[in-house]
């Protein structure tokens, strides 16, 4: 980074001088990367380089920020400078400090070159016919607290998301794929792997019939549930979860947490962006709410657990989640299937939300299998899981799979209109009574 | 000037094929709840370079000057298969007396107002759990190789507000994007938040299968929203037809020359009919799909960010005329329901020509409200929906969708209710 914390900790130090008042400067640079994929080709090209710096202050539940799209030492001047200004305080002298330097970042295109080879490879052979949006995030981070240490910190993130033309027994049909992960040497077998099942001969789905059943959220997918019945309203504090408070709200055996320490997954990082490092929250132990995700605000006097993110540098942090995880049991699939009986097997889920007033869900699948008498049967389409998160809760069955399972096409997460990344791992989750319908 | 090293690096690397934008914006925003309230100040400036080096289209974003270079090198290492480039505009220059950018001032306080309101509204049922209202300014100055310079300044009141409906037992979330063109309308927010947080605490479902659907303003505009895509993508889905697409009482236009006079291409800004009495006329054209299909661009080279380059959407799309008016559109509902609210977002499936709707409305007989109705679902196919729009009335309302997009109530004549 551009800018020498020592002198932008001197000036931002009068703003978190009171008991209670929390005051930090928050650095970003971030270079992006997207490869646009068309039956074999790369049809576009895009690099992003943007940057950032804010400065706020928060006392009670007074908060004031101020941003300016530049990361070098007169960035953080303006910053402060205009932070200053807005709580009333006199403002740093208007003579920035050293101005934007002529740098020169480790600017290799190596990764995205070896990136293009290997997709090129992997989508010759899975998935000739597609139209993809590859994407290399790499994102550094630093935040400079009023009398504390300043912390950096960096994530590389790969995403794959768009469509491709996969074979049915009756014929082609256009299928959905996304991924996303952090970016290492084993990540580009991973998402070869990924693709390869995606690409797998299925039968026609039959249309998904609609009804209360029992589900099976298998292949990780149990993970968006839970991101959505307990991430949601215990980052946001709703009293829909909060008057449950170590209540036993499901089976002993579910055990579901938040570990933005699994630095594997999609939504891990080193140190949340108020500087605290993270440390994994449970949110349900042995089926009682126990925990929930905070940040130096919510901490008081104590110490954050780290949750607090941003998307952007523009955006004050927010409390949110990060990887959920679910523990695993003892179930095979077999037992597991054995045990739904009649229902639906659920691989994948496209996408959640929540009401936080009311607790109903909705999951999208894009498609499932039918289970009957304990076998799978026939392929259906795609539909929708609702349910209210209280009775979803207490509908899990005791006895989860053995194998946990990353939900890699689970990555970003929007709320109060920040989009952060996030993932989680879970297995197979038995499910009684949920409302299943068709959907378009 | 500062950026000619720019310019030339970019005449350089793609001789008469290229396009830089440069984007400087400030804005102010108060988000408030009733315990909280949060005060932030932006300043940005954006870069954005399109170019076709070796005949092969790249682009390249940065916060500064400098940056932009550095992703132009890098946009340019990656081979790329070639494509045709636009026929860039010309002719143009404003560039010597680009307009300043005011700061604009902070935006109104009217968490309170709103919020009692709200209450009042919905008779203490429910109440405005966020309001959060910005301000902003923005310059944007476009040029390019043909020595196209335009500049555009906007001004820009928007936000959002999220209100919760309490009855018993039952609770519901209600959230509001709006876009204030003449100053804050606080009492139509407070309307819509009231609606869409109560009517859904009502138990009774739709209480018939089939009947008239009556659409709100905010939920045709979402509608017309959702299926903006028909006017912009090619090619169009195989049941689409061109001469029957929608009821002959419907015409939609898109005209964005109230907001600025060139698009985010330096396109010059006007006033398209697509759809004529029911007949598609004229698709949505950036420059490049102009390109592609051969024909002239309409003006609609859309920047949703500096971040991305320009692609064909809508800019101001909406119903035009209207004979009736919303009353007697409710006076001539015999058996139907009246869609106040969206519930979820409408799904519709444009290539299957499906549509799916959740909404929260009233049920009319006889041209009477009768009662609320908490959650009902319609859905059926498109090409149906759009020809049995039997009234377009003459309340238009525009919304943020994100792009303003104008209706009126609406009635469709025969709907599949759930």
């Amino acid at each position: 980074m551009d800018l020498d914390p020592s002198a932008v900790s001197r000036w931002i130090a009068p703003l978190g001088l009171r008991p209670g008042e929390i005051a930090e400067v928050f650095v970003e640079r971030r270079r992006e990367t997207h490869l646009f994929f068309r039956d074999g080709e790369v049809t576009e090209a895009r690099v992003g380089l943007s940057a950032g710096v804010s400065a706020r202050r928060r006392l009670g539940r007074e908060e004031r920020l101020a941003f300016v799209s530049r990361a070098d030492e007169g960035g953080a001047h303006e910053a402060v400078r205009a932070l200053s200004e807005m709580v009333g305080l006199s403002p740093l002298p208007a003579k920035p400090a050293r101005g934007r330097a002529a740098e020169e970042e480790e600017d290799s295109s190596a990764p995205v070159e070896r990136w293009r080879r290997r997709l090129a490879a992997a989508l010759a052979r899975h998935a000739p016919r597609h139209r993809f949006r590859w994407t290399l995030r790499e994102v550094t981070r630093q935040v400079i607290p009023a009398g504390a240490p300043a912390s950096s910190f960096s994530r590389r993130l790969v995403s794959l998301e768009g469509e491709f033309i996969a074979a049915s027994r009756r014929g082609d049909e256009p299928r959905g794929f996304s991924f996303h992960a952090p970016d290492s040497e084993a990540t580009a077998d991973e998402l070869k792997t990924a693709l390869a099942l995606a690409a797998v001969p299925r039968e026609r789905p039959t249309p998904c019939a609609g009804g209360e059943t029992d589900v099976v959220l298998a292949g990780g997918s149990a993970a968006v549930l839970f991101h959505e019945i307990l991430s949601h309203p215990l980052e946001s504090e709703a009293p829909l979860l909060s008057r449950w408070k170590e209540t036993r709200l499901s089976v002993s055996d579910l055990e579901v947490k938040d570990d933005p320490t699994r630095l594997d997954l999609f939504g891990g990082y080193e140190r949340d962006d108020e500087g605290t490092r993270p440390r994994a929250v449970k949110l349900l132990d042995a089926g009682r709410l126990a925990g929930s995700p905070g940040d130096r605000f919510r901490a008081g006097g104590g110490a954050s657990n780290g949750h607090a993110r941003r998307a952007e540098a523009s955006d004050p942090p927010l409390v949110r989640g990060s990887n959920l995880l679910v523990a695993a049991g003892q179930a095979t699939g077999e037992e597991m299937a054995r045990r739904l009986s009649d229902g639906l097997w659920i691989e994948e889920i496209a996408g959640g939300s929540v009401e936080l007033s009311s607790g109903q869900f909705r999951l999208r699948f894009p498609r499932a299998r039918r289970v009957r008498r304990g076998k799978m049967a026939e392929e259906t389409g795609a539909g929708i899981v609702l349910g209210e998160t209280i009775p979803a809760l207490r509908g899990v069955e005791s006895g989860m799979g053995r194998d946990v399972r990353v939900c890699r096409s689970l990555g970003w997460c929007a709320r109060a209109g920040q989009v952060v990344p996030v993932q989680g791992a879970a297995p197979d989750v038995l499910i009684r009574k949920l409302l299943v319908r068709s959907s378009t | 000037m500062r950026d000619e090293r720019l310019l030339e690096r970019l005449s350089r690397r793609a001789p008469g094929e290229w396009e830089l934008y440069v984007k400087t914006a400030e804005s102010r925003e108060l988000a408030s709840t009733a315990e909280s309230r949060s005060e932030r100040l932006r300043r940005e400036q954006g870069w954005a370079a399109r170019f076709w080096e070796g005949g092969a289209p790249r682009f390249a974003s940065a916060c500064g000057e400098a940056e932009l270079e550095r992703a132009l090198s890098r946009a340019a290492r990656t081979p790329t298969a070639p494509a045709e480039p636009p026929e860039w505009p010309g002719g143009r220059t404003a560039g010597q007396d680009t307009p300043a950018l005011k700061p604009p001032e902070p935006p109104p306080e009217l968490f309170e107002e709103v919020s009692r309101r709200v209450s009042a509204e919905s008779r203490g049922e429910a109440s405005l759990t966020e309001l959060t209202v910005r301000r902003g300014a923005s310059l944007e100055r476009i040029r390019n190789a043909r020595g196209l310079d335009v500049s555009i300044v906007t001004e820009r009141l928007d936000g959002f507000a999220c209100a919760a409906g309490r009855r018993g037992a039952r609770a519901c979330e209600a959230r509001a994007v709006f876009r204030w063109e003449d100053g804050p309308e606080a009492e139509a927010l407070a309307r819509r938040l009231a609606d869409r947080a109560t009517l859904p605490l009502a138990d009774r479902r739709a209480p018939f299968p089939i009947g008239e659907w009556l659409l709100d303003p905010s939920v045709a505009s979402a509608l017309l929203a959702a299926a903006a895509p028909l006017f912009t993508g090619f090619p169009l889905p195989a049941w689409v037809a061109r001469e029957r697409l929608f009821s002959p009482r419907v015409t939609i236009v898109d005209d964005a020359a109230a907001d600025a006079p060139w698009d985010g291409e330096g396109t010059p800004t006007r006033r398209v009919v697509v759809v004529e009495e029911g007949v598609f006329r004229t698709p949505l054209r950036d420059l490049r799909s102009a390109r592609r299909s051969g024909e002239e661009p309409t003006g609609h080279g859309v920047r949703p960010s500096y971040r991305t380059p320009p692609a064909p959407l809508p800019r101001r799309l909406f119903f035009e005329g209207g004979r009736e008016s919303p009353r007697e559109l409710l006076s001539s509902v015999r058996r139907g329901l009246f869609a106040s609210a969206l519930t979820a977002p409408a799904s519709l499936d444009l290539e299957a020509d499906r549509y799916d709707v959740e909404f929260t409305g009233v049920e009319v007989l006889a041209g009477r409200a009768q009662g609320p109705v908490g959650g009902a679902r319609a859905s059926g196919r498109l090409s149906e929906l759009f020809r049995r729009i039997s009234a377009v009335s003459t309340d238009r309302q525009f919304f943020p969708t994100p792009h303003m997009t104008g209706a009126p109530t609406l009635l469709i004549e025969r709907a599949a209710f759930e």
